[in-house]
């Protein structure tokens, strides 16, 4: 099941900079990344970003490359209000992003199932407003038990 | 069986690319066509499609501007499944463009 401890609730917080920086910091005191990841995701979101409209849902999915990490793991967030990620698709565009996944990926040939996995997660708009919904990290892990390995 | 060797692209090279190439070989297996895909970041596109090793490229990230030899094809709709349908059309279209110069 997900590391309760790397999901969130309702995060407060003004930009995704600070909603990467905030996970990225439960990501690093649990030793699952190293402490170069936090800046290469910052660096990373500036110039690729990791917004993804899902029809007229919006998620964000920051991570980086795998010589940051660790240990593959997933740290989620809801948020008090959308926070504004740009688009993968078209950088320059605005996205109101309403759930963020933070991945730490080790090696992703051996990620396969998880990266299919987390691929139906954001194809199920459903499911995504449900996360966003929920009232307890215990309901997040079980809307998302599907990423269990 | 038909084969396609693909550049698959995202910004890191390791996270939606794999996901592209996996559910791309999937869906392409269905139609009795084998998927190879190699992945890479934005910045090794163009050098590694001029290698001449890659029937085409999907992407999830922007491509840098230059001239691609290949085809290359934009996958976001793929990955969040909004715009699947579009994306699987592409390739097919892609494909059948490929085989009738060969």
């Amino acid at each position: 099941m997900l590391d309760l401890d790397l999901v969130v609730l309702h995060m407060e917080a003004e930009t995704s900079n600070e909603i990467i920086q905030n996970l990225g910091a439960l990501m690093l005191s649990k030793g699952y990344v190293k402490d170069s990841y936090i800046e290469a995701v910052l660096e990373r979101e500036r110039n690729l970003p990791t917004g993804l409209p899902i029809g007229d849902f919006c998620v964000a999915i920051p991570h980086t490359d795998s010589g940051h990490v660790n240990q593959s793991n997933i740290a989620i967030t809801t948020l008090k209000k959308p926070s504004v990620f740009h688009s993968m698709v078209s950088p320059e565009e605005k996205l109101n992003v309403e759930v963020v996944f933070l991945l730490a990926v080790k090696d992703p040939n051996l990620q396969i199932q998880l990266l299919k996995n987390l691929m139906s997660v954001f194809q199920n708009k459903e499911l995504l407003i449900k996360v966003r919904d929920a009232s307890s990290k215990e309901e997040i892990s079980e809307l998302l038990s599907c990423l269990d390995q | 069986m038909r084969k396609f060797n693909v550049l698959s692209v995202c910004g890191s090279g390791t996270v939606t690319s794999s996901m592209i190439a996996e559910k791309l070989k999937e869906a392409m297996e269905e139609r009795g066509i084998k998927i190879t895909a190699t992945e890479a970041k934005p910045t090794e596109a163009l050098q590694l499609s001029e290698g001449g090793n890659y029937d085409f490229i999907t992407h999830t990230s922007p491509l840098p501007k230059g001239n691609y030899p290949v085809p290359t094809i934009d996958a976001v709709g793929f990955l969040t499944g909004f715009g699947e349908d579009e994306f699987l059309e592409e390739v097919m279209r892609v494909i059948e463009e490929i085989e009738s110069k060969s």
